[in-house]
């Protein structure tokens, strides 16, 4: 029997779909973190997280490797969580949620530094959608380009909007 | 300020060790589930906006109607605005299509946005499109029945040998006038329910498009 050509693309397929669990296995990190910024309790981030990986393995076949798979991850996971992504309905943020994911650890700071990360994490939590992004992608070290690309505003509009953010959230930090 | 923020950062990046981690199994499964994305409620109520008005014309009754435009003399009239009102739809149709398609995940958040506005835009001017002649076909035949031959009109309305104290004429004002009124009613009714869809879908995603907006000025 010669080779059956649905046979190759059934195994190219396999392929496609091995690299991708495997490059998302490895950077899931970035999707989680995406995850505990934009939702309040464990079911809506587990359903986030599904909704971004849908979300970027629909689009994966048009990912061709001209930018590290987590850049291209970063504007998909965004993507999904400020636009796409349908709030299933509003629940009261769990407090023991919160504590897993945002635990800091009693040794490593001081009481007033622990007061003080526990303050900035509520309060970035307050923040508008887009606010989030930018915080979300300053504390991932990212470029004002790249934040500017991600968002589709100029350089100059991202640093703005920074600026504006820090004040924002200085003000939620010391009203 | 600074401080806190780099200490932020300090402890934002040491953030992976407490993060859950998932298992390539449980990845594997994901990707096969379905998107429940607004693009895709987007898409499926749209395409219900665009077949809901074209299935009213299954029902009898709505059959019964054309042979009431034909006594009414009607016909070409109402048969011209179908052919006009179809083509139009077929073009909001295409315009969707194209639309739609260029929706893509990989764009900046704020093109995405304006896509997906703009695709849901299409539907909009459709459904104002569509609304506009619904009251239209009311007003022709409120303008029918007014210059019906009396004959036809008191047969179309089964008003032969009633005894009514009014005039033919009389009796053609107030039907033509409660034609309109309903006409009215009914168009500003389906507004209202489809704005309110309209509003609902796209709410949040106007806000934070707008404050993507609100900097470029």
């Amino acid at each position: 029997m010669g080779t059956n050509p649905s046979d190759t693309s059934y195994s190219v397929n396999k392929e496609l779909e091995h690299q991708f669990v495997t490059e998302l296995e490895n950077n899931q990190n970035i999707v989680h973190k995406v995850c505990s910024l934009y939702t309040h309790d464990r079911d809506s981030h587990n359903d986030l997280f599904q909704e971004i990986t849908i979300q970027l393995w629909k689009a994966y076949p048009k990912f061709r490797g001209e930018s590290k798979f987590s850049t291209w991850m970063y504007r998909v996971a965004l993507n999904t969580a400020i636009t796409l992504y349908r709030k299933s309905k509003k629940r009261v943020p769990t407090q023991d949620f919160d504590s897993v994911l945002f635990k800091i650890k009693a040794d490593e700071y001081d009481a007033e530094e622990e007061r003080q990360l526990k303050l900035m994490y509520d309060a970035i939590r307050q923040l508008g959608d887009i606010d989030k992004a930018l915080v979300f992608l300053y504390l991932e070290d990212k470029s004002y380009s790249e934040i500017s690309e991600t968002l589709g505003i100029t350089e100059v509009n991202a640093r703005v909007k920074m600026n504006r953010v820090k004040t924002k959230l200085r003000t939620i930090l010391n009203p | 300020m600074m401080d806190e923020l780099d200490l932020l950062k300090k402890d934002w990046q040491k953030q992976g060790e407490k993060l859950p981690r998932l298992t390539y199994d449980e990845l594997y499964a994901m990707i096969w589930k379905r998107s429940s994305s607004i693009v895709k409620w987007i898409f499926i109520i749209s395409i219900l906006e665009f077949a809901l008005p074209h299935l009213l014309y299954l029902l009898p009754s709505a059959r019964e109607g054309l042979a009431l435009y034909d006594e009414l003399g009607l016909r070409y009239a109402i048969l011209g605005l179908t052919v006009l009102q179809y083509s139009v739809v077929f073009y909001f149709i295409f315009q969707f299509y194209k639309r739609y398609r260029e929706i893509s995940v990989l764009d900046s958040a704020r093109e995405l946005m304006r896509k997906i506005i703009r695709t849901r835009k299409t539907v909009k001017n459709y459904i104002i499109f569509a609304l506009s002649v619904f009251l239209f076909t009311f007003i022709i035949i409120a303008i029918g029945i007014l210059f019906s031959d009396g004959d036809s009109f008191l047969h179309v309305f089964e008003l032969e040998g009633k005894s009514i104290d009014m005039s033919t004429q009389q009796l053609k004002l107030i039907i033509s006038g409660v034609m309109i009124a309903m006409g009215i009613v009914c168009t500003a009714l389906l507004g209202l329910i489809y704005f309110l869809i309209y509003g609902l879908l796209l709410r949040k995603l106007g806000r934070n498009y707008s404050e993507l907006k609100r900097l470029e000025v």
